[in-house]
Parts: structure tokens; C-alpha cells; sequence
């Protein structure tokens, strides 16, 4: 792979009044995992349909190296591969006259043993496409994203649907697609999954990158130390004031206080507890993960 | 040129493997056809109960038996006229004893409620007595007629009417449904969406799709013709250029309709109620299963000008004979399709939406 950095500057798309991506820049290095992570709506996928030239920008340029995309669409769709969101096949043709159909679409394709071997597809070869479960189907738009031996993969929502044991098998496979010095660029609202695969991340909301950096570079950058977690019954209030505290959060069923010094608040509240009588039922701490790092950018959580 | 051929090859192995879409595609043609080829030829023996008495000049009774055109039961007056009420018999000839007089009467008995077999019986009656009469008298005819068959006519049977009504019905639906509603499925479907990301050119994947629908329409075209030739021996001309000229006209402008019926609707679903606003009109009123004439004359202004008027109007000429490369009719019938086939195709580019 030759690498090339992928570069989208000042890309902005509007519906309307409203504004679905919003002036966004990215620097994409040759030869990495990208995650763009964002609640539904966050313009993820907007983004990523303007990068691979599914949609006009009304502003906005997007660089492979020296190549200007909007302007010469056609070398985006020879050197990117693409798995959308809800990838549709022909339901009759088989896995095999799938790939080959994509295959003769592209000057310089991979054999189609390679993809189906890659894609643990061998033994589906023959199958029709109506007769694949979810994860073959996924495997096999991940095969046909491939067909053209491509320098940027984009992949949208790659896990979306898939269970457990699928999703490892298909982070292996992304793992592997770097390993070839391929770039890889894939949306997710997924918190464990852009912290497996991303080496850096963009964080979405509103059509506007909110931060960007490796994972645990923003989870310091924006969560210093740890969350404590207490039960709604221990009549903690938001406003209730100890030493170190950035925050204290309503959640589902807990009240989550993200704090800069974990022993220092932990004191604190153990001190609060037996001035006021109360129980500090379902005490727990835990280091922030990415889904604080994410409330405390936007204030809402990924899966609202 | 390579992508749009292994495009069709593709859109092909999908149409075959599509057996309940195969299945439908010729099922209904099939259907109607069979029923009507079943009810619509009359058949060609009037059944005719022969009452004789005793004495009766068996002269008449033989020259009927012998005739063709009968199918002749001798029985009693009674069970005669009842068989000729229930319909089991087209007429009863009452023939009395040994003539007495100049003139014999020869009573014929039918029933006017089965008016075409009625009409039949009476004039094939009247015909083969006054024959009968002739020959029986032994006098030398004064006229007689020398029947010789023409080459290229033949007993047009109903059945030979509608088949190329049934080809242009099919031309419609297909084209339309297969367009309109096949094209929107994809597209919902996000099948185009992923086309579009690869090197592939819009007008290549049009191409594809149409040389698609023309190639299947072609060949259930020829599936219908000959079994109907074949199995239900319909007796119509092939003249395959000009045939495969209108089928490939006729498609093009439903083509084109379909284009418009898929760019204009969100949802698969909400085709089908265009396109029946769309063929149902014509599929009664352009002449596919009876002639545009028997319409009322402000109707058939309006039905002229119907795409499937020109289809059906153009086929059912070539099939009988009646039209050549050379006569302005089916000229005129080629033009109407041209202009719906551009006026549609216009249209179709302006609202035709990939997403």
C-alpha cells in the first residue's frame, strides 16, 4: 500500500434549514483504524457518504494525498472500498457470481478465492445470497469492499446487528485490513468497539468533531482520574459538594460522580455518608471509559 | 463494455432463478388464453334430434347423417324437445310420415335462448333440406356453388384475436411492473446506493436493467405464441421483424412509464396502485380482449391515443395479415409508440431519482 493521508477540510452538508455536517476536518494518517464514534444523527454518516462520494458537499474538499475527490469522483471509487450501512446484494446470485460481478467493475481486482478464504466464506461459495445468515451477508459486503484491493476501507456501522462471536471474528478481520497497510475509516456507537480497533478517534455530535485523538489520549485529556458509583437510594443530590469532584450525574439507575481524585472524593463522600445516616449501597469505582468521555463532550449518551 | 455485460448476465440468472415471478409472468397469459381458445370455439356439429315417424321418407334422414355439418340422433318427439330446452340438443327436426302433398313440412324446433347455436342449426338446416330437396327430385340446379378455400384466409377464431392482445397485455405488465416495481425494490433495498460506489456508470446499469426487461419480455413473448400455436393451434402470421419491432416499441414506452412510476414513488408499495391507475384502464379498453369498435364512439377518441392501443392495434394487424411494413396503419401505429416512447422517456429522466 501506498499510503496516502485522507484529508476532508471544511466539508459541510445542509438539508434545508438544517445543518447535517457542519464545517468538519479531519486528518486521516495513511495506514490506521479511524473511528468516527457519535450518537444516531451525529452526521457520521453523512460524513462518510460525502468522503466516498456518495453525496455532493455543499462545502468542502476531501485530499487522497494530492487528489482532489470532489473533483475527480471516479479515483475515489477506483481506490476506496465500501460497506454501507444496509448492504443489499441481488437475493439470487450466489456468493461467488456476487464477487465476480463486482469484480468486473474494477481494472485490477482480487480473485475471488482470496476474498471468499479471507471472509471464512469457502464453504458459502455456491450459496445464494437470500440464504446467508446476518454475519455471512456482513462477510460478504466486507468481500465486495474489498473486490478492488483497495487503499481506504470505509465501513459504516460494521457490527450493527451482529452477536457477540461475530463481532470478534469481524475485528480480526479489521485488524488484519491495517496489518495489509490499508486505512481504515469506520463509524460506530459502539464504545468498546472504537477502543479496540481505533487508533484515533473523532468524536461526533450535531454534524461537529468534538474532540479528536487516541482513545486514551481523550479519556485523560477529559477524564483525569475515575467515576464513583452509588444507588439513587443513598439521596445524593447533584449538588452535593466534596473534595475533587468535576460532577455528580444522574444515570439510569445511579448516581455516577466523576471526580479528578478518586481517594480524595472517596473520603469525602465516605465522611458525607455518616454525617447525614445514610448507607452508601452499591458503592463502586471504576477508571472513565470512553462513554464518559463522550457525556461529558456532549451531555447525552451514545445510545439516546 | 464488460461491467454492463456481466450486469446483464446477472439481472438475467436473477430473472430465471425468480420462478414464482417466471411463474406469474406467463401463468395469467397462459390462463386466459386456454379459457377462452376452450369457450370460444364454437364448435363446428349442430347436434340435431331427428323425430321420424314410421312411414317417413328416409331419403332426408340419410343426407342429414351423412352431412358434416350434423351430428344426428334419432329419437322420440318428446325426449327430442326436451333435449332441445335443457340445451343438450341445438334443435329437433320433426319429420313427418310419407308426403302426402306437393310440399312436405319439415318442422325444426329450437331454442332462442342459445341464439348463435340457434342461428347455426336453423340456416345449416334450411341449406342441407333445400339441397336435399334438389337432389331428391332429381331436377338439374339452376345455380350451384363451387366452394374452393383462399390460400391465406382462415376461420378466425377467438383465440386468434386475443393472442395478440395477450402479447401487447404482457408487454405492459411486465415492462411496467418489472421496472416500476422490481427497480424500486433494489432501491429500497440499497442495491443501487452500492453500485454507486464503485466505477460503474449510471447510464451502464440503465442499459443493463433495460436490456434485461427487452431480452425477458422477447423470450416470454415467444414462450406465449407458441403455445399458443402449438398447444391450442391458434392460426396467426409471425412476420418476425415488424412482431419484434412493435414488441420492442411497446416495451420501450411501458419502460419508460415504469422509470416515471419508480422516480416518483418512495416505497415499493405504493407502485402497485400506480401502475394498476396506469394499465387498468387499458388492459379493458385498448383493444385486448375485444375490438376498440364496440366501444362508444366518444370513447374510442380518447382510447385511440392509449400507448396499448398502438400495441395491441399493430400486433393484432401483423397477426392477421391485415398489416404490412407498408401500409400507413401500421406505420401510424409505429409513430404513436415513438412519440409515447420519448414523450415517457423524457419525463422519466426529469423525475427518475437514484436514492
Amino acid at each position: 500500500m501506498s499510503g496516502k493521508a485522507l484529508r476532508l477540510e471544511g466539508l459541510t452538508k445542509r438539508y434545508g434549514a438544517v445543518t447535517a455536517v457542519d464545517q468538519l476536518n479531519l486528518n486521516i494518517p495513511p495506514g490506521i483504524i479511524f473511528g468516527l464514534l457519535g450518537p444516531n444523527g451525529a452526521g457520521k454518516t453523512t460524513t462518510l457518504e460525502m468522503t466516498e462520494g456518495l453525496r455532493r458537499p455543499d462545502e468542502g474538499r476531501v485530499w487522497l494525498g494530492e487528489v482532489d475527490l470532489i473533483r475527480h469522483p471516479a479515483e475515489a471509487k477506483r481506490r476506496f472500498g465500501v460497506q454501507l450501512q444496509t448492504s443489499a446484494f441481488f437475493e439470487l446470485l450466489t456468493v461467488k457470481e456476487t464477487l465476480e460481478l463486482f469484480q468486473s467493475l474494477y481494472s485490477h481486482p482480487l480473485r475471488v478465492g482470496d476474498l471468499v478464504g479471507r471472509m471464512d466464506l469457502e464453504e458459502k461459495r455456491n450459496a445464494r445470497v437470500d440464504g446467508l445468515s446476518g454475519g455471512q451477508r456482513q462477510r460478504l459486503a466486507l468481500a465486495v469492499a474489498l473486490v478492488n484491493d483497495p487503499e481506504v476501507v470505509f465501513l459504516d456501522e460494521p457490527s450493527a446487528g451482529l452477536d457477540p462471536q461475530a463481532r470478534r471474528n469481524l475485528w480480526e478481520v479489521i485488524v488484519g485490513l491495517k496489518a495489509e497497510g490499508r486505512t481504515v475509516v469506520l463509524t460506530t456507537h459502539y464504545m468498546d468497539e472504537a477502543e479496540m480497533l481505533a487508533d484515533r478517534l473523532a468524536i461526533m455530535d450535531h454534524g461537529r468533531v468534538l474532540d479528536e485523538g487516541a482513545p486514551r489520549e481523550l479519556i485523560e485529556r477529559h477524564l483525569p482520574a475515575a467515576v464513583i458509583e452509588v444507588d439513587r437510594s443513598t439521596g445524593i443530590g447533584t449538588d452535593t459538594n466534596l473534595p475533587a469532584l468535576v460532577r455528580i450525574e444522574e444515570r439510569e439507575e445511579v448516581m455516577a460522580l466523576v471526580t479528578q481524585h478518586l481517594e480524595d472524593t472517596l473520603t469525602g463522600l465516605v465522611a458525607w455518608a455518616s454525617q447525614h445516616g445514610r448507607q452508601l449501597t452499591g458503592l463502586k469505582t471504576r477508571s472513565a471509559t470512553l462513554e464518559d468521555v463522550f457525556l461529558e463532550l456532549t451531555g447525552r449518551s451514545l445510545r439516546e | 463494455m464488460k461491467p454492463v455485460i456481466t450486469l446483464l448476465r446477472s439481472l438475467l440468472r436473477q430473472t430465471v432463478r425468480n420462478r414464482q415471478g417466471l411463474f406469474w409472468t406467463l401463468f395469467f397469459p397462459v390462463v386466459l388464453m386456454v379459457v377462452f381458445s376452450l369457450l370460444g370455439n364454437t364448435k363446428s356439429q349442430v347436434s340435431l334430434a331427428v323425430v321420424t315417424s314410421r312411414s317417413t321418407s328416409a331419403g332426408v334422414v340419410r343426407i342429414m347423417e351423412k352431412s358434416p355439418l350434423f351430428h344426428v340422433r334419432t329419437m322420440g318427439r318428446r325426449a327430442a324437445l326436451a333435449a332441445v330446452r335443457s340445451g343438450r340438443m341445438d334443435a329437433a327436426l320433426l319429420v313427418p310420415a310419407a308426403p302426402r302433398a306437393r310440399t312436405t313440412t319439415l318442422a325444426l324446433r329450437y331454442n332462442p335462448a342459445n341464439s348463435l347455436s340457434a342461428q347455426q342449426a336453423v340456416g345449416a338446416v334450411q341449406a342441407l333440406v333445400a339441397q336435399a330437396d334438389l337432389m331428391l327430385s332429381g331436377r338439374p340446379p339452376l345455380f350451384r356453388v363451387r366452394a374452393t378455400p383462399l390460400v391465406h384466409a382462415r376461420a378466425s377464431t377467438y383465440l386468434d384475436f386475443l393472442l395478440p392482445g395477450v402479447l401487447a397485455l404482457m408487454t405492459m405488465q411486465n415492462s411496467l411492473f418489472g421496472i416500476g416495481s422490481g427497480l424500486t425494490r433494489w432501491k429500497e433495498k440499497g442495491i443501487l446506493r452500492r453500485f454507486r460506489v464503485t466505477p460503474l456508470q449510471p447510464l451502464q446499469f440503465l442499459g443493463a436493467a433495460i436490456m434485461n426487461y427487452l431480452l425477458v419480455g422477447l423470450a416470454s413473448s415467444a414462450i406465449i405464441i407458441g403455445f399458443a400455436t402449438g398447444l391450442l393451434h391458434a392460426s396467426v402470421d409471425i412476420p418476425l421483424g415488424p412482431v419484434t419491432l412493435v414488441l420492442l416499441l411497446g416495451m420501450g414506452c411501458f419502460l419508460a412509464f415504469g422509470f416515471i412510476v419508480a422516480g416518483v414513488s418512495r416505497s415499493q408499495e405504493a407502485t402497485i396502485p400506480i401502475i394498476n391507475l396506469i394499465s387498468f384502464p387499458m388492459m379493458f379498453l385498448s383493444g385486448v380482449f375485444f375490438p376498440i369498435s364496440s366501444l362508444p364512439k366518444i370513447l374510442t377518441h380518447i382510447v385511440d391515443y392509449f400507448p396499448l392501443t398502438y400495441v395491441s392495434g399493430a400486433l393484432r394487424g401483423l397477426m392477421s395479415g391485415q398489416l404490412t411494413w407498408h401500409d400507413a396503419a401500421f406505420r401510424g401505429d409505429l409513430l404513436g409508440m415513438a412519440v409515447w416512447l420519448v414523450l415517457g422517456g423524457a419525463v422519466a429522466a426529469r423525475v427518475w431519482r437514484w436514492e
